[in-house]
Order: structure tokens, then C-alpha cells, then sequence
């Protein structure tokens, strides 16, 4: 098992190969886009000047423009403008750094609490073992999005209640992983030799098991980075999460049904967003993952 | 070993049991923590935005808002138990008759999605697996990792855009034609309720509407399979069992389709209920663009009107099915491959 560090040596296995060359690029892309433009959007909040926010955009993604309303993909409006004039390509680059805020906060919350619960249920077993496990299985059994919707109601389901929403549901997967992980190393030797010294249990956890057990994990929630984003834009998609008018992709699909069927553009161009975005992460988390561990966990 | 096969059973279904009330119980504790203000839900409730204290005290009443949270859970169980889910505050209607409708409508889209994409996963994942490395291989796979990475909804609104627009093939939305007259309600699933009365019309204009809800979701289930069963047939094809029937005579095709596919497919079994489980979510999409009212259209539409019981009521009921299919998939693993019986 490679190790954090080698990450250099992944990187150099990873442009090698067309897939996860791709991955990466489409990953690095997005990534970038949503700092440069999260950061824009900042400024502009901070300056409480708005042209800050779409200096870099094609168009202003807020101008209503009634003349212009349905335009079709052109070369000034690359994909096209929807039934209120508004271009779709700058809403969309508009949209995209709250995606990335949304998956990053999730994914991150969820390893932290799945590594607690994961790593205390598999160290120490027994009851709390029990308890931990059941209460995981519960979250499991449903599907994420229905149980976000479930807990949605009475957050009014804003942007940040999503969020909050998102992670209570999403942990339950990295305890599973980080406890299989755990039980895995709990008795090899150098975690029981560390144990006989007489070092803090907390410098235990992370020094001999978590960074021992990660890796594997962080290939998964690069892939899992991938998932979060789809069931965000689902919620979206569906009226949770949403503030109109900012842009966002799910909703944005969503809204573009009633341009159909002539508006072609309006509901496809977001929905094709999030696709591109989720397969750069699923081509990225696969090759990571094939690198690591020599095969692909599905 | 039939005695243990019986342990089994037994173990798993108090597990399942277990299970679904830990769920309400966490849904009621998470509900609790994050709850609007009782005034909130009374104005919703009452359906006046002004409501006086004495009406606040008769919604917090109604709904048992005023009660500590674990009699609300132990009432909640109780009259679940007795098939009671309590009065929906928006259609003034026990929320169960409200569920009778529209959870059937979803179950007859989502159980053939689950079905077809199995079927459609087996076969390609086979078909890649036995041209590994060549063309299709790489097709296949193209295909699988662009419909894992879509939304439901994008593949919906592509279907229902090329199909239905453009080609004008199948209708566009709708669950039913509407100038046909419903059969009596029977079972509450449209398209058994037609079969009984021997409806033809009905239930070909049902079977219609049905199409492209059930592609859509099969569609996106499909990857998964795929991609598993493509990985399943790889290891099974290098078994001992398949070249054993190689070198007894019979042709390459008849031990990849024949022989191995039916060994390779015992690892989909358990994808089964998560394909379920999916179908489920996905069909709140996909039933929004369709605007086939089901469950998932419940959903949105109980969500929009902040009825706090239709939800959690639906979302009870697709926890149990759920939580069923992925019993009955253990059982069913447990029939095909007898060494989990053990381990179980």
C-alpha cells in the first residue's frame, strides 16, 4: 500500500494512462474555476460591488434581457440563453463554485465523523461496537437524498441547511470503510507495540491507525466528491437548497423543462455540466484507487 | 444445514425489524433537533397566517407537539403498528389513503426499472467481459461511466425530449390518457387494476405512459451492474469450473453465457435492493418531469406545502420497502450461495 507522500509517484502513474489523465484535468479544472470565481464572488461581497463577481463571466449572469429570451447556442451566446434572456454559459460558470463548496464541506465532514465512530467501533468492539453499527446500518438503508429530503422540511431547506442536511446523512459509508480498515491493522504489530508505550490514546488513533488506514479512504471520497455534487444538484433539481435568483445547475435544469421541447439548450447545457464534473472525479477516484491498491473496489 | 438456513432467516428479519424502528426513532430525534417553531407549522396547519394562541394550542395539540418527544415516537409506533400514519395536515386526509395512491403508482415504475437494469447490466457487463480489452469492451465501459455520472433528471429530460418531442413515439407525461375512464380501483396499481377489469385500451394507454419512467431509471441504474457483473464474469472466467467445460468440449460461448454468467451473476443479487433503493430516489426526478404523480411527486409537492407528515410518512414507507428488498436479497443470496448462511 502506497503511501500518502508518494504522491508524486501517483501523479506520474496518473498522467501516464488517457483516463486518468482525463480525470485529473477535468478535475483541476473545476477545482480551479470554483477558487478563482468563489473568490471573485468574495471580493465582491466584501467591496459590495457585483461587478467584481462576473468580471471573468462571458455575460453578467443576472442582465433579464426580454429581447434576447430563448436565444439559441450562437457564438456570443455559446449555449444559449433562457426564457429570460439571461446567458445560460455565464450562469452556469456563476453556479459552479457553490458545487464545489457543497462536496468538499460534506466529504470532509463525513471522514471526520466516520473516522471517529469507524475507528471506535472497530478498536474498542463490543457493545459500543453494536450500538455505533445498527444506528449506520439505519442511515444506510435509505437512500441519501430521501432522507435529506425527510430532514429538509423543517430546515426551510436553504443553502446551508442543505449542507448541514447532506453531512448528518453522508458519514455513514467512511465508518463502514474506516471501521473494516481498522479492524484490518487493530493487531498488527506495530499498532500493538505503540500500544504498550505509554503514548496518548488520541496520538495512537491518528499516528498508528488513521494515517495507516486513509489512503484507501481518500481514494473512495474522491470518487464520493463525484456523488455528493449529483445529489446536491438533484435537490436542486426537485426546489431544496435553492435562492433564486443565483444560479444553480440542478435547478437550473429543472426550470429549463418549461422551455421545452424548443429550448433544448436550457434544461441540457446544466445537466451536461454535472455530468462532466462527476465523471472527471469517477475517472479520477478509479485510476487513484487502481493505483493504490492494484484493483477497483467495484 | 436446514436448521441453519432457519437461523438465518430468523436473524435477518429481526435485523430488518430492528432496523426500521431505529429509523423512526432517528428521523423523530432529528426532526426534534432541527424543528421549526410550533407557530410555523400551526400557521401552515390552520392554514392561517395570523393564528391566535388558542389555535396554536389546538394545532400543537392535534399533531401532539406539545408531548414530550419520546411519547410523540412511542404514538408514532404504535399507530403505525395499526397501520394509523395520522391526519395529513394539508388534504385533511389520514395520510395512509394518500400513500395508497400514490406509493403503488411509483412501485410499478420501480420494481421493472430495477428488473430491466439488472437484465440490461447483466448482458452488457458479460459482453465487455468477454471482449475484454477490445472495442466494445471500451465502448461498454464509455457507456457505463457516462450514465453512472448522469442525474436522472438530465437522462429523463433526454429521453423525454428525443422520444416523446422530437421522435413522438410514446406521450410526453401523464400517468394515463385522461379522456379514458378509470377501471375500478382494485389494487391500486393503474396498470393491474386495467388487467382485471379487462381494459385494454386503459391499460395500453397506462403501459405507454409507463415507457420512459421506467428507461429512464433503468437507464441509470445500469452502470452499476455493469460494471460489477463485468468485473464478476472476469474472475469467473479464469475459474477452474470454466476451464474445466472449455476443455470437456463444449464452445466458448455456451460456458461464457450458459455457465459462467449464472455463477457471475450471484454478486448482483445484492445490488438488487440498493438498485431498488435508487430507483426510489431517482423516480422523485423523474417523476417531476413526467409529472406521473407518485410518490416522488408527493414528495416535492408535500415539501413545497412544509407537510411535515406526508414526508415523513412517505419517507417510513420507502424506508420499509426498502429495508424489505434488501432482506428478501439476503435470503435470496443465502438460497443461491449457501457458505453465507454461516457467516450471516
Amino acid at each position: 500500500m502506497a503511501s500518502v507522500k508518494d504522491y508524486k509517484t501517483i501523479l506520474k502513474m496518473l498522467v501516464k494512462e488517457p483516463a486518468g489523465l482525463t480525470g485529473l484535468i477535468i478535475v483541476s479544472a473545476f477545482l480551479i474555476w470554483s477558487l478563482i470565481q468563489g473568490s471573485l464572488e468574495l471580493i465582491s461581497i466584501y467591496t459590495k460591488n457585483p461587478k467584481y463577481s462576473y468580471m471573468l463571466l462571458p455575460h453578467n449572469p443576472f442582465a433579464i434581457n426580454p429581447a434576447l429570451a430563448l436565444h439559441p447556442p450562437t457564438l456570443a451566446y455559446l449555449m444559449g440563453t433562457n426564457g429570460e434572456g439571461e446567458d445560460i454559459l455565464s450562469r452556469i460558470l456563476y453556479a459552479i463554485p457553490r458545487d464545489a463548496f457543497v462536496a468538499i464541506v460534506v466529504v470532509f465532514s463525513s471522514i471526520v465523523i466516520g473516522a471517529v465512530i469507524g475507528i471506535l467501533s472497530g478498536y474498542i468492539g463490543g457493545w459500543l461496537d453494536e450500538i455505533f453499527m445498527r444506528i449506520t446500518d439505519a442511515f444506510l438503508s435509505l437512500p441519501a437524498l430521501i432522507l435529506v429530503i425527510a430532514i429538509s422540511v423543517p430546515l426551510k431547506a436553504n443553502y446551508f441547511g442543505v449542507i448541514l442536511g447532506l453531512s448528518i446523512v453522508w458519514w455513514p459509508t467512511y465508518a463502514r470503510l474506516f471501521r473494516g480498515q481498522v479492524l484490518e491493522v487493530k493487531n498488527a504489530d506495530y499498532v500493538l507495540s505503540a500500544s504498550i508505550y505509554n503514548i496518548s490514546k488520541i496520538r495512537l488513533f491518528y499516528k498508528y491507525i488513521f494515517l495507516n488506514v486513509i489512503d484507501p479512504i481518500l481514494a473512495y471520497a474522491t470518487l464520493d466528491l463525484g456523488n455528493v455534487i449529483l445529489t446536491y444538484s438533484t435537490l436542486a433539481f426537485i426546489g431544496i437548497g435553492v435562492t433564486p435568483p443565483i444560479p444553480e445547475l440542478g435547478a437550473m435544469a429543472s426550470n429549463g423543462l418549461s422551455g421545452l421541447p424548443e429550448a433544448w439548450w436550457w434544461p441540457l447545457f446544466p445537466g451536461l455540466t454535472i455530468l462532466l464534473i462527476v465523471m472527471g472525479f469517477s475517472l479520477l477516484g478509479d485510476r487513484i484507487q487502481e493505483i493504490l491498491m492494484g484493483e477497483v473496489m467495484y | 444445514m436446514k436448521g441453519g438456513f432457519i437461523i438465518f432467516l430468523i436473524r435477518r428479519i429481526i435485523n430488518a425489524i430492528v432496523t426500521i424502528f431505529l429509523l423512526i426513532v432517528l428521523l423523530f430525534i432529528l426532526l426534534h433537533i432541527i424543528a421549526p417553531n410550533p407557530l410555523t407549522l400551526a400557521k401552515i396547519y390552520s392554514g392561517n397566517p395570523h393564528p391566535t394562541y388558542a389555535q396554536l394550542l389546538v394545532v400543537e395539540k392535534e399533531y401532539g407537539l406539545n408531548k414530550p418527544l419520546y411519547v410523540q415516537i412511542i404514538t408514532y409506533i404504535w399507530n403505525l403498528l395499526h397501520g394509523n400514519l395520522g391526519e395529513d395536515p394539508i388534504y385533511k386526509v389520514p395520510v395512509i389513503n394518500l400513500l395508497s395512491k400514490y406509493i403503488p403508482r411509483t412501485l410499478e415504475i420501480t420494481i421493472p426499472a430495477t428488473i430491466l437494469s439488472v437484465i440490461m447490466g447483466l448482458i452488457s457487463g458479460a459482453i465487455a467481459a468477454s471482449n475484454r480489452g477490445k472495442g466494445l469492451d471500451y465502448f461498454l465501459r464509455g457507456v457505463y461511466l457516462v450514465t453512472w455520472a448522469s442525474p436522472t433528471f438530465l437522462i429523463a429530460t433526454v429521453f423525454q425530449l428525443a422520444v416523446a418531442y422530437y421522435l413522438k413515439l410514446l406521450p410526453p407525461y401523464g400517468i394515463v390518457n385522461p379522456a379514458l375512464t378509470p377501471p375500478p380501483n382494485t389494487t391500486g396499481f393503474p396498470l393491474l387494476n386495467a388487467l382485471l377489469a379487462g381494459d385494454w385500451p386503459y391499460f395500453i394507454s397506462v403501459l405507454r405512459h409507463m415507457i420512459l419512467p421506467v428507461v429512464s431509471l433503468a437507464v441509470a441504474n445500469f452502470g452499476i451492474v455493469t460494471r460489477i457483473s463485468r468485473a464478476s464474469m472476469l474472475v469467473n472466467m479464469n475459474a477452474d469450473y470454466a476451464k474445466l467445460s472449455l476443455m470437456k468440449g463444449l464452445s466458448r460461448r455456451k460456458v461464457v453465457y450458459g455457465v459462467v454468467l449464472r455463477n457471475a451473476s450471484i454478486p448482483i443479487v445484492t445490488l438488487i435492493a440498493l438498485l431498488f433503493g435508487s430507483s426510489m430516489a431517482g423516480s422523485v426526478a423523474v417523476e417531476d418531469i413526467f409529472q406521473y404523480h407518485g410518490m416522488g411527486w408527493f414528495i416535492t409537492n408535500s415539501l413545497l406545502n412544509l407537510d411535515y407528515v406526508g414526508i415523513i410518512s412517505t419517507t417510513i414507507i420507502v424506508a420499509i420497502s426498502v429495508i424489505t428488498a434488501n432482506l428478501i436479497a439476503d435470503i435470496m443470496y443465502g438460497i443461491l450461495d449457501p457458505r453465507v448462511r454461516v457467516i450471516g
